[in-house]
């Protein structure tokens, strides 16, 4: 689909075993994790330097050909789906850590490093890298930046963005910026913040230097079985009241339960609603809050609770939780992942509306959540084969979203836009905040070839006059069309 | 930009009282001042000034507008109207506030519930969350609480078209759109004017102590310094104090009372040699105090946090060389507040040669305030950053007629 002439310029800028362009191999990159949305690159490219990576936009710049960057493909909202015709930019050969400074808490990696990769790093110094999504074993840091990934414990420790401090970033225009510093507050806007989340549509970041943070010296993992996961929810409500800030609080359903438990023999408590509290630092402080979450647990009902004694049991603890989504796998042929955030508070009513919901259309939800921060994970199950089921769990899925919006929520915490929650954004926000948020599209990006198509409702082109969406000239001309 | 502007300052105030309420305007000189009382009118006054080229400068109680470079405003935007903290839901942790309320005001209602915005700005009791925001200012308890970054989850701003826009929410984990809330905090009222902010509250720290230690020169720190930000403890607040006497380190724990005599012995042994002793919360005063000093050069220097001992001695060593009286307050994030009370030229001189030593570690110096003749003959910036063509398409986009603060940021954006 790309004309002979730009594939050429394609090779020159990365060689011709930096470049994909067989129809069989160019399979691999039609989708991510969204694995029902797929589209054709018209090329593959494999950089292995930053200047690389300008010399590849630079020609997609001068031919005004949609590209996107790609590190692992484990996005679950299509934010690395290909534009048809356009070129898919895989940073996987830009792996290298190139810098490690443990007396100023920081790294210098390239985009294709695996997030796990630079814990294991820095772990033989103490420090570990906060930001742990359930793929950390294989996604990458550049994917982790274009979607402000979270993670279980990001209640504590917060998100990609609170661990980056600066970026080096090809621009679409083929110009390489820095972002931020390693050290705090550079006299400038704060474009790294901005940049973090913005799904690849701002450019390629071809370098992160990511704040790294001493382990601490103890970490406790309890598991407490409820009759309900609205009495788990109850349970964070009043640890969180307790002035306690724990490191993670997770929250499973009774599916749920049962798909970890086939999946990894995680060897948890079978009951209607498991709360999982993990409480890290000084030794002292940790032991003294356990006891009070112990209590609080008790007073909420709990049947039982059960610390984890050892690492080993620790690990195989968050296996199965981290293993959750995959486990869906065993007790349904097909499901949908769903990514909203709510108000702590709205939990018990609104697990109680998605039950009513999913009764009323005959589709069974499980329920894995990070109960701390108010972010759901429903998993709409269903099956493919029987006709028209997809379509009701879709649909399913989307009024889930609108009901996490009317409860004062976000339609996605930790997986991004993408192309799956584009209509779900006009949802959460107005015509004059989705425009606001252009300015600064059309202020990195005028031509829109980084990653277009993705995030917003709809696209809008940039043209010179700021402020309430008009018609572009292209547009009223007839040239170009808004989708 | 007010030079141009069509229309006298009396056809101005006029306009703006039938926007906002003749007892809402006054006029000093060539700048009108509007009280408005919300966001729609914010919006309305910002579109007429946007048609007419006026320049606009937002304020909230002014504790601030000396930072930067120096604007002449046809119009000030006081915010003290809008000063309510709108909503705290305290169990969601999440609290929504209104610009122009003070830090302490909404920090006392946020204490009801035994909570609070984990940041200790200066001038608590005057500066206003606007304020505060714009000028990215926070103190000792970035070092474990984060700055305004992470604790902003949502904003409310008016742009200078009138467009009222909202960003972020009031959930604290949420990655819907681009945050435009982080472009915002710290870019000086030249892209919005911000009139409400969403933040993610933590509990008050129930139970903290300080403690102090005092050297004859600050690398007697170093080592004490590096070993305890690479411990497991957890301090709130660490802070080297300096001036041409001596040099004196805090320690902020915020546990569990019945866990300090452990945090304290193994502070103790952090230190070794050197004795540290229980000391008063009023230490951590120290940085406005510094800012509070008349006729000095207040500089915020950032630096990585191995090189601060470094930075304090040199700092010392170049002050003594030319008789410059110097003051220092450094947080262990690499955060440094510094007064030079000095004639311009050996202020100047001593600035430059900051720039220059900080480059290879990729740090700053920000002349955040500057004594009257001084401000206009030096860069009080000093933005090295490559991406200053970008910033300046980011304010072309934002506010092509230039009228929000225009000339106060990098680059004289």
């Amino acid at each position: 689909m790309l004309p002979q002439g730009h594939i050429e310029e394609l090779r020159v800028a990365v060689g011709s075993d930096g470049l994909i362009t067989g129809e069989s191999q160019l399979q691999t990159y039609e989708c991510d994790g969204l694995t029902n949305f797929r589209v054709m690159p018209g090329a593959v490219v494999l950089p292995r330097t930053s200047a690389e990576v300008q010399a590849v936009v630079r020609v997609c710049a001068r031919h005004k050909i949609p590209f996107v960057s790609r590190g692992a493909g484990t996005g679950l909202s299509g934010g690395a789906l290909p534009s048809a015709g356009g070129v898919v930019i895989s940073l996987a050969r830009m792996n290298r850590i190139l810098e490690v400074n443990i007396a100023d808490k920081y790294v210098v990696v390239e985009p294709g490093v695996i997030n796990s990769h630079v814990t294991q790093r820095v772990a033989p110094q103490g420090y570990f890298y906060a930001p742990d999504p359930s793929s950390q074993s294989v996604c990458t840091i550049g994917g982790n930046v274009a979607e402000n990934s979270g993670g279980a414990h990001c209640l504590k420790y917060g998100f990609t963005v609170t661990h980056t401090l600066a970026l080096e970033v090809v621009l679409p225009n083929g110009e390489i910026v820095q972002l931020g510093s390693p050290t705090l507050d550079a006299p400038e806007y704060d474009l790294a913040g901005v940049f973090v989340g913005s799904e690849g549509t701002l450019g390629v970041t071809t370098k992160v230097t990511l704040r790294i943070v001493k382990r601490p010296e103890v970490v406790q993992t309890l598991l407490a079985a409820f009759d309900s996961p609205q009495a788990a929810g109850q349970t964070v409500s009043d640890i969180i009241a307790a002035r306690m800030l724990p490191s993670a609080l997770e929250i499973m359903d009774t599916l749920a339960i049962e798909a970890a438990e086939a999946a990894v023999h995680a060897n948890y408590p079978m009951c209607g609603g498991l709360l999982l509290v993990e409480l890290d630092g000084p030794g002292s402080e940790v032991d003294a809050l356990m006891r009070q979450v112990l209590e609080i647990c008790r007073n909420n009902g709990a049947q039982e609770t059960r610390l984890a004694q050892s690492e080993a049991e620790r690990m195989l603890v968050w296996k199965g939780r981290k293993a959750a989504f995959a486990a869906m796998g065993r007790i349904s042929p097909n499901y949908i992942v769903q990514d909203g955030v709510i108000p702590r508070t709205a939990l018990p009513r609104v697990l109680s509306e998605i039950d009513r919901m999913a009764t009323a259309v005959g589709l069974r939800v499980a329920n894995v959540f990070h109960a701390g921060d108010g972010n759901l994970h429903p998993l709409v199950l269903y099956d493919r084969s029987i006709d028209g089921q997809e379509e009701k769990a879709l649909d399913l899925s989307y009024r889930i979203l609108h009901l996490c919006v009317d409860s004062g929520g976000s339609i996605t915490g930790e997986h991004g836009v993408g192309k799956e929650k584009q209509e779900a954004l006009g949802y959460m926000f107005s015509e004059p905040d989705l425009d606001t948020m252009q300015l600064i599209r059309c202020a990195f990006d005028p031509a829109n070839i980084s990653n277009p198509d993705k995030v917003f409702p709809r696209t809008r082109l940039c043209g010179d006059k700021p402020g309430p969406y008009t018609p572009h000239p292209l547009e009223t001309a007839g040239i170009a069309e808004i989708f | 930009m007010t030079t141009v502007a069509a229309i006298t300052r009396e056809e101005c105030k006029t306009r703006l009282a039938t926007i906002a309420g003749a007892e809402r305007v006054a006029r000093a000189g060539e700048t009108v001042t509007v009280a408005a009382s919300d966001a729609e009118q914010f919006s309305e006054i910002l579109r007429f000034a946007n048609s007419n080229g006026i320049a606009v400068t937002p304020c909230g109680s002014g504790t601030k507008q000396s930072w930067g470079n120096a604007v002449e405003a046809g119009i000030r935007l006081d915010l003290s109207r809008m000063n309510k903290l709108r909503e705290h839901a305290w169990q969601d942790m999440t609290c929504t506030v209104e610009a122009g309320c003070t830090w302490a005001t909404m920090q006392a209602e946020l204490a009801h519930h035994g909570q609070m915005v984990a940041l200790d700005p200066l001038w608590p009791e005057r500066a206003t969350v606007g304020g505060i925001v714009a000028a990215n200012d926070g103190g000792s308890l970035r070092l474990k609480y984060g700055g305004l970054r992470d604790l902003i989850i949502g904003m409310s701003v008016v742009l200078a078209d009138g467009t009222i826009a909202k960003t972020g929410g009031k959930v604290v984990k949420n990655v819907a759109g681009y945050d435009l809330h982080k472009l915002m905090t710290g870019s000086f009222g030249t892209l919005g004017v911000i009139t409400e902010v969403n933040f993610r509250l933590h509990p008050l720290e129930a139970n903290t102590q300080t403690w102090t230690a005092v050297a004859p020169e600050p690398m007697q720190f170093d080592r004490a310094l590096r070993s305890l930000l690479d411990s497991q403890l957890t301090p709130s607040s660490v802070q080297l104090r300096l001036n041409a006497r001596e040099c004196t380190m805090d320690v902020r724990v915020a546990a569990p009372a019945e866990c300090m005599d452990e945090h304290s012995a193994k502070l103790s042994k952090i230190f070794g040699a050197v004795e540290l002793s229980p000391s008063d919360e009023i230490v951590w005063q120290t940085r406005q105090e510094l800012h509070d000093t008349a006729n000095a050069v207040v500089l915020k220097i950032s630096t990585l946090p191995s090189d601060l001992c470094l930075l304090c001695s040199e700092l010392q060593d170049w002050a003594a060389q030319k008789g410059v009286e110097i003051a220092v307050v450094a947080q262990a994030n690499g955060l440094v507040t510094a007064t030079l009370k000095t004639a311009p030229d050996a202020a100047i001189a001593i600035i430059d040669q900051l720039r220059e030593r900080l480059r290879k570690v990729g740090g700053s110096v920000v002349a955040l305030q500057v004594p009257g003749p001084l401000r206009n003959s030096l860069d009080v910036w000093g933005c090295e950053s490559n991406a200053l063509p970008l910033m300046k398409e980011i304010k072309r986009r934002f506010d092509p007629n230039r009228i929000l603060n225009p000339g106060r940021f990098v680059g004289n954006i």
